[in-house]
C-alpha cells in the first residue's frame, strides 16, 4: 500500500498533472484578482488571512498544488538518482537534480518572504528623518530631479545621511540604486520639486531574496550545463 | 527608414520561393532594428512598435542556425513560415506609433534590457518550435521533433536566464524580486509550460504527436502573456 503510494507521488505523469494544475490556477488567477489588490502590499501569508476566500481561492489552489509538486520534485530527485546513479556521466545525471534543487530554493524563497516580507511607502520633506526600531535615523538631505522639454523625467535621486558607527555617512539613492541598510532596502521611488521638494520613499524588507538569487543561479548554471552536454552530445553522433 | 522596414517584410514574406530572398528580408530587419538601436542611444525595447520589431527580428535571428540545418536546407515549409512569421509581427507593429522618448528612470538599467531582450529571444525561438510543430504534425519527420526540441530547451534557457535578470532587476528596482501581476503569473504558466514540455518527452516515443502540439500550444501562450495580457488585462509590466 505505502508502495503504491509512494510509486504515484513519485511518478512523471503526476507532477505532469500537477505542472497542469498550476498554470490552470494561475491562469484562473490572473483574471478574477480584482483591480486594486492589496495582494503586493503585504506578505502574503497576510494578504491571504484578510481576503475573503473567495477573492483568494484560485492562490490557496495554486498553493495547494505547488506543495505537491514540490513533494514530487524531491521524490522523482531521489528515484532518478537512485535507478541512475551507476549509469551515465556523473554531469548528465546530477545536473536536472540541481535544477531541481534550485527550483525548491526558490520555492522555499517565497515561502520566507509571504511569511517575513515588509513593506513601507512613505512622502517625505527635503530634510526629514525615518527613524528605525533601534533608535538610528536616516535623513533626507537633499532632492534632485532633471526633466526633458516635454515633462518627462530623466533622471532623479535623493540624498541620504546616515549613522555608521559613531560618525555619519552620506549617500545618493536614485530608481535602481536603492540603499542597504541595516538588511532593509530604501527605495526612490518618485520625486516631486514644487511646491516644495519631496520624495516618495519606500522601505522594503525581502528575506528570501538572497535563496533566490542561489536557486536561479543554481538553476540557471544547471541548465546551462546540461544545453551544453546536449549540443556536445548530439555533435559525437554526427 | 520605415521603407526598409516595409522592403524586409515583403522580403520575408516570400522568402518561401528562396533562401537568400529570406536571408535579404532578415538581413534588411536586422539593419532597421540597428540605425533605431542608434537613432535611440539605446536598445529599442520600448513601446509596442519597438517591441513588436525587436521580436520580429529575434525570430529572423533565432531562425538563422535552423535555414542552415541539414534537416531544413530544402525545407520550404520551414522557409515560408519563418518568413510568414516574421513578416507578421513586423507588419503589426506599423500599426502602433514609433515613440522616440526618452528611458525612463526605472528602466534605465542593463537587467532591464536583458531581462526583455532575452525574453524576446525566448519567445522567438518558441515561435520557430511551433512551425517545427506544425511541419512534424504534417510530414511526420523524427529529426523536425527533434530540432523542435532543441528549439524549446534552447529558448527556455533563454527565458529563464531572462526571469533571473528580470527578478534581479525587480529587486534593485521595486525592492522585490516578484509581484503578483498578470503579467508575472502569465511569465511563470509559461516557464512552468515548457518544464512540462520538456518533461513530457521523458514519456517516450507514444507521445510525439502530443509533444509537437506541445510546441504549438506553447507559442499561443507565448502570445498571451506577451500581447494578450499587455492588451486585456491591467497590469504594471506591460509594453
Amino acid at each position: 500500500m505505502f508502495a503504491v503510494i509512494y510509486q504515484r507521488f513519485a511518478s512523471l505523469t503526476f507532477g505532469l498533472w500537477l505542472m497542469g494544475s498550476v498554470m490552470l490556477c494561475m491562469a484562473a488567477g490572473s483574471f478574477v484578482q480584482g483591480e486594486g489588490s492589496a495582494i503586493n502590499d503585504l506578505p502574503l501569508f497576510a494578504w491571504l488571512r484578510e481576503v475573503p476566500f473567495k477573492e483568494s481561492w484560485w492562490l490557496w489552489l495554486t498553493l495547494g498544488a505547488l506543495g505537491l509538486l514540490v513533494l514530487n520534485t524531491i521524490l522523482c530527485s531521489i528515484e532518478s538518482l537512485r535507478q541512475k546513479w551507476q549509469r551515465g556521466s556523473f554531469v548528465i545525471r546530477i545536473a536536472p537534480q540541481v535544477m531541481h534543487l534550485g527550483f525548491l530554493l526558490i520555492v522555499v524563497a517565497h515561502l520566507q518572504s509571504a511569511i517575513w516580507s515588509n513593506k513601507q511607502t512613505m512622502p517625505l520633506q527635503e530634510g526629514s528623518k525615518i527613524s528605525f526600531s533601534d533608535g538610528h535615523r536616516l535623513q533626507l538631505v537633499n532632492i534632485q530631479a532633471s526633466y526633458d522639454k516635454r515633462g518627462m523625467p530623466v533622471a532623479m535621486s535623493a540624498g541620504l545621511r546616515y549613522p555608521v558607527g559613531s560618525s555619519v555617512q552620506d549617500t545618493t539613492i536614485s530608481p535602481n540604486h536603492p540603499l542597504f541598510y541595516q538588511g532593509i532596502g530604501i527605495y526612490l521611488k518618485d520625486v516631486a520639486l514644487e511646491p516644495s521638494p519631496a520624495a516618495l520613499i519606500e522601505i522594503h524588507e525581502e528575506p528570501g531574496a538572497g535563496l533566490a538569487l542561489v536557486g536561479a543561479l543554481l538553476f540557471t548554471l544547471a541548465n546551462l550545463v546540461l544545453l551544453g552536454k546536449h549540443s556536445t552530445a548530439q555533435r559525437g553522433q554526427k | 527608414m520605415k521603407w526598409l522596414l516595409l522592403t524586409s517584410i515583403a522580403l520575408s514574406m516570400f522568402g518561401g520561393f528562396r533562401r537568400p530572398i529570406l536571408l535579404a528580408g532578415i538581413a534588411g530587419e536586422l539593419i532597421y532594428l540597428a540605425l533605431r538601436g542608434i537613432d535611440l542611444g539605446r536598445l529599442p525595447l520600448i513601446g509596442p512598435h519597438d517591441t513588436l520589431v525587436f521580436f520580429s527580428a529575434s525570430i529572423a535571428l533565432m531562425a538563422l542556425p535552423f535555414l542552415f540545418q541539414p534537416t531544413l536546407k530544402d525545407n520550404d515549409m520551414f522557409r515560408w513560415g519563418t518568413g510568414f512569421m516574421v513578416a507578421l509581427f513586423a507588419l503589426f507593429s506599423l500599426i502602433f506609433p514609433v515613440f522616440n522618448m526618452p528611458l525612463p528612470p526605472i528602466l534605465n538599467t542593463l537587467w532591464f534590457e536583458l531581462h526583455v531582450a532575452l525574453a524576446f529571444f525566448a519567445y522567438a525561438l518558441f515561435g520557430l518550435g511551433a512551425i517545427l510543430g506544425c511541419i512534424f504534425l504534417s510530414r511526420g519527420q523524427k529529426q523536425i521533433l527533434d530540432l523542435q526540441y532543441k528549439a524549446a530547451l534552447v529558448g527556455y534557457s533563454f527565458f529563464s536566464a531572462s526571469m533571473v535578470s528580470g527578478g534581479i532587476w525587480g529587486y534593485y528596482a521595486w525592492g522585490t524580486y516578484w509581484l503578483w501581476t498578470p503579467k508575472e503569473l502569465w511569465t511563470s504558466i509559461l516557464w512552468i509550460f515548457y518544464s512540462f514540455y520538456l518533461h513530457l518527452r521523458l514519456k517516450g516515443s507514444g507521445s510525439e504527436r502530443t509533444v509537437a502540439w506541445g510546441g504549438v500550444l506553447g507559442f499561443i501562450i507565448t502570445l498571451f502573456t506577451y500581447l494578450g495580457v499587455s492588451i486585456l488585462m491591467k497590469s504594471s509590466h506591460s509594453f
